[in-house]
């Protein structure tokens, strides 16, 4: 039948797309070229494409259509119910409605093969009807009806069908033939001699089997270290030198990853390793490095007990072990289960003597990160000056100053500023007087405040950027005291506004450079006044 | 000496009496600024005051520069000029890559000027001076790593129990988030699961680059994985290509990308016209001190001065139609990581100022924990950082994609596309603060608030990470 060969061909696809990783191409099928199918006839699409993937509310009911799909649940009864469309002639069973149509035909009943209306069509979701699932819930809901039935089936349903060759059962039919089709014909052999037709499940079983536990012990070389290094160990790392390269015998002791599968509960602190180090980037590919296996095997290592302990706890041991610890493999946490692998004196000896698990710092970042950490350090000494101030806590300075200068609720320096132009949107120059008287005295004001802004606000200014800066309170008292010599000294004190200092900065100044910066500062004020033409502001020297 | 002094005299003198225009427009013809009265005066200039005369120059041209007047913005780039240093201090760089979006602005009245510069830039730099860029980004600051741990442990978390696990990326540039998912799914106490990972990215090679990484990582591992690429901009992405499976358990990751969906033509096509506009939300720093102050905003007095942060989240259709496909597609988690700073304004001068603030603490970081020589730092800064900042102050409409936006609209329109919050959890936070430590910088700090992170420096938030789910059946 038709729903039977199509139904099989998808059950390879689903298949092959896990072992072959490759998406397969199908056209997405129109619904309308299903003539007539009912409700339960799967839609031919292919499993893995989304139809219109967005879903109603559903109720307890069986169906409530929505604008866009229904949610259809199924009592398992109907859901396995193989013939549902029964002849009330003969009593025979049919699966599809369309072939009882025309099975009546043959009785010369009237019979009607119904189209399915295009517009009307809606994609159909299934759920699963075992309340304790998954796929009960609505928004789970899977796509195909027969995907379901098989879902249904296989997790919640008696496995009725057995293999012959193996003792493997299955509960739904197309699973059991073709497991029978390669049962028997791809095979791993340990050397313990169990036999695996699983690629996963081989790997698992030679990462415990004791028989070659026993062989490895002999083996002098990087085998060891191979599985070593999966049991990645943070745990080492305590006050281990720091190394900057990589040893050689990582790079020929790199294997194939076909031994290990831990399942170690560390949860999300493996990840967090892969990005302590990815971080420092690597110079190589990220192979593991050998060396944490001295974390893996339990004996003589002190942080034993705490793998040995609760998943979270290790965590958090490794956590704290991971200060400086730049792993890129999985940091396969605890060797919990490991204990036959190695022995911590085999490795350190295959590892030539290396016994301080060395840390290995894969990229050259770590070290420019110390170094910058450093110079960090040296960096505010460096300054001829002193300790700058961060750019936020400058903004914050600028602003507060602003907000505090004296002339005004708050005339901050947009607001000053703003008033030279807006008045003319672009054509200052044709301002009313009183509006450069203005905006000049919120100048002054604002160049008041920046001035003596260390003195007046400076508890203010402190409070607000100490947050950001350990070095601001020196600066303004080193400020402060300066301007007070300053403007003590009475070399030009007084309420002339030309004897205000910018910023503060005659302190610093020869007199005549001062003049110089005064000079510059009333080109500043000037060019405020004339709305910014600052032009002529540096052109201090060749005034008409 | 004493000339001087006598200009400066002439100079009070003629500026108490009404200015004539005419002796501004004359004056403003007068050559240019001989610089040697003012070299030593510079030189002598500490470096806040530095900072100070910078911010001050920076404000005012960027009002003038908004206001149309480019005589004047043009002098204001010119006192910057003498002051900003790509390779200073902070507030130097600051002030040399912001001088350079507010030039790219100013051009903009000339639009055949713009767009000639513009194109002979690459339209979007080199593949790989990008890339490399956000690499340095990722290794000098923790950011996006504090955001990969917190994101995949909220998967994972989300995805307990699961045999099969759809993770889709929408910017899938970089595997690093993902490696560490395959390493932290191989440990999870029921062993891995089967993990597909969609790549959404406009570049093939990128993409490829990725794929071929996580294949490998996945095959080290051991874990069942398939990577299907998408090549594709997000904003005219067919979320069908997904090829998202009824009833699987998906996972969307978005790390600083969705913003970009935020793009409309809001009518800024004519500068000017948006510039008339200008006055009327102009944002002084003391109103934005005052708002920075009240909890994320929370300012009712500033409200009615500034185009609200709490105007009701109104996305452009794009946005809404591409989360709308989202939701359809019943995602278990989105996660969601995005600057946290109001760039989406309309208002140049009220951009300009968020921006400043925001990428002051940016540059700040940077300056506390990695020396002024690193060639990565400045490359983070020019082709990273500035070019963001190009963005947001330079263009306007569909050009600009940096639209950045903080949590609570986030937060608003997730919630009218039908998503609900999904808490962080506390396991998350302790990772996060692990990674700092082990970062070893002071001045980073992670906030939690309403079951959201905040990625701090100092104080300041600079990301938000958040995780949400679809609000069905609720």
């Amino acid at each position: 039948m038709a729903a039977s060969s199509s139904t099989h061909f998808y059950g390879t696809v689903e298949e092959d797309q896990y072992s072959h990783q490759q998406p397969l191409p199908l056209p997405l099928p129109q619904a309308s070229t299903i003539p007539g199918s009912s409700a339960a006839a799967p839609l031919k699409k292919k499993r893995n494409l989304p139809g219109k993937p967005s879903k109603q509310q559903v109720s307890h009911s069986i169906m409530i259509t929505g604008p866009d799909a229904e949610v259809i649940a199924l009592s398992p009864r109907s859901l396995l119910a193989t013939n549902r469309f029964v002849c009330e002639v003969c009593n025979k069973g049919f699966q599809r409605e369309q072939n009882l149509q025309l099975h009546r035909r043959g009785h010369n009943l009237p019979w009607k093969l119904k189209q399915k209306n295009p517009e009307e069509v809606r994609r159909r979701v299934y759920v699963c009807p075992e309340p304790t699932c998954v796929h009960h819930d609505p928004s789970r809901a899977l796509g195909d009806l027969t995907g379901v039935k098989k879902h249904f089936c296989r997790k919640h349903g008696e496995k009725r069908w057995k293999c012959d060759k193996c003792s493997k059962r299955y509960a739904v039919q197309s699973d059991w033939k073709a497991h029978s089709k390669i049962c028997g014909t791809r095979e791993y052999r340990c050397d313990c001699g169990t036999l695996f037709s699983r690629r996963d499940s081989f790997i698992t079983h030679r990462a415990f089997c004791d028989a070659l536990a026993q062989e490895r012990a002999t083996l002098p070389t990087g085998i060891n270290s191979i599985g070593s290094h999966l049991y990645g160990n943070r745990g080492i790392n305590l006050g281990l030198p720091l190394l900057n390269s990589q040893l050689p015998l990582q790079d020929q002791a790199y294997p194939s990853t076909d031994l290990v599968r831990l399942r170690a509960g560390n949860g999300g602190s493996t990840q967090f390793d892969h990005l302590n180090a990815a971080a420092f980037r690597q110079l190589h590919p990220p192979h593991p490095s050998p060396f944490y296996a001295g974390g893996g095997p339990n004996h003589g290592f002190n942080e034993d007990p705490q793998f040995a302990a609760s998943s979270s706890s290790a965590a958090a041991a490794a956590g704290l072990f991971n200060l400086g610890f730049f792993s890129n493999s999985g940091g396969n946490t605890s060797g919990n289960q490991s204990g036959h692998l190695l022995g911590p004196d085999q490795y350190i000896n295959n590892a030539g003597g290396v016994t301080e698990p060395t840390m290995l710092i894969t990229g050259n970042l770590m070290n420019s990160h110390i170094d910058t950490n450093m110079s960090s350090l040296y960096n505010p000494s460096m300054h001829s000056e002193v300790p700058q101030m961060s750019a936020t806590a400058l903004l914050q300075k600028a602003a507060q100053m602003g907000a505090t200068s004296s002339g005004g609720s708050r005339s901050s320096m947009l607001r000053g500023y703003s008033g030279s132009y807006s008045a003319g949107a672009g054509h200052a120059s044709l301002e009313s007087p009183g509006i450069h008287v203005e905006s000049e005295n919120h100048f002054q004001d604002i160049m008041n405040s920046l001035a003596n802004g260390n003195n007046g606000v400076s508890g203010g200014v402190d409070q607000q950027v100490s947050g950001f800066s350990a070095f601001i309170p020196d600066s303004d008292k080193m400020d402060e005291g300066k301007l007070h010599h300053n403007l003590s000294a009475g070399g030009i004190g007084g309420p002339d506004r030309l004897t205000r200092d910018f910023l503060g900065v005659g302190s610093m100044m020869r007199s005549m450079v001062r003049e110089q910066h005064l000079g510059m500062g009333m080109s500043f004020m000037d060019s405020q006044k004339k709305s910014g033409s600052s032009n002529r502001s540096f052109g201090g020297g060749r005034l008409p | 000496m004493a000339p001087l002094m006598a200009n400066v005299v002439q100079d009070e003198g003629s500026s108490s009496v009404t200015s004539s225009p005419l002796k501004t427009f004359s004056l403003m013809s007068l050559s240019p600024p001989s610089l040697s009265p003012y070299s030593p005066w510079l030189r002598e200039l500490k470096s806040d005051e530095r900072g100070l005369c910078l911010i001050h120059l920076l404000l005012n041209c960027a009002n003038h520069v908004a206001a149309g007047s480019i005589d004047r913005a043009n002098a204001f780039l010119e006192q910057i000029a003498l002051l900003a240093a790509p390779d200073g201090d902070a507030m130097q760089r600051i002030a040399s890559h912001f001088t350079e979006a507010l030039a790219r602005r100013a051009l903009r009245l000339w639009p055949g000027l713009y767009h000639a510069l513009d194109s002979t830039r690459a339209v979007v730099l080199p593949l790989a001076e990008a890339a490399a860029a956000r690499r340095h980004f990722l290794d000098l600051c923790p950011f996006l790593r504090l955001s990969y741990v917190v994101s995949n442990q909220a998967i994972m978390e989300a995805m307990e129990g699961e045999r099969v696990v759809h993770v889709v990326d929408l910017n899938a540039s970089d595997p690093t988030q993902w490696i560490s998912l395959l390493q932290g799914l191989r440990a999870r106490p029921e062993g891995p699961p089967h993990l597909k990972i969609t790549g959404v990215h406009e570049h093939k090679e990128l993409l490829n680059h990725t794929a071929a990484r996580l294949a490998d990582e996945a095959e080290r591992l051991d874990i069942p994985f398939q990577f299907n690429a998408v090549v594709s901009r997000l904003d005219n992405l067919d979320v069908e290509s997904l090829r998202v499976k009824t009833g699987e358990a998906l996972a969307i990751n978005t790390v600083l990308h969705l913003h970009s969906l935020l793009a409309s033509n809001d009518g800024a096509g004519d500068p000017r016209q948006a510039q008339r506009t200008a006055p009327v939300s102009q944002l002084t720093l003391g109103d934005y001190l005052e708002k920075d102050h009240a909890t994320n905003g929370y300012s009712p007095s500033t409200e009615s001065a500034l185009s609200s942060p709490f105007a009701p989240a109104s996305s452009p259709a794009r946005m809404e139609s591409f989360l709308a496909s989202l939701w359809g597609l019943s995602p278990k988690i989105m996660v969601v990581t995005e600057q946290e700073s109001n760039h989406n304004v309309p208002a140049l001068n009220e951009r300009f100022v968020e921006a400043l603030f925001y990428y002051a603490a940016l540059f700040d970081c940077l300056d506390s924990t990695v020396p002024r020589q690193s060639v990565e730092r400045l490359r983070v800064e020019k082709m990273l950082l500035g070019e963001e900042i190009k963005n947001i102050i330079a263009c306007e409409g569909w050009e600009r994609k940096e639209r950045h936006e903080k949590l609570e609209r986030w937060a608003r329109r997730m919630d009218m596309a039908g998503f609900g919050p999904l808490p962080l959890s506390y396991y998350g936070l302790l990772q996060a603060r692990r990674l700092l430590q082990s970062f070893g910088c002071e001045g980073y700090k992670v906030k939690e608030e309403n079951g959201c992170f905040l990625l701090c420096w100092q104080d300041r938030p600079l990301f938000s990470i958040a995780a949400w789910r679809c609000k069905r059946y609720d």
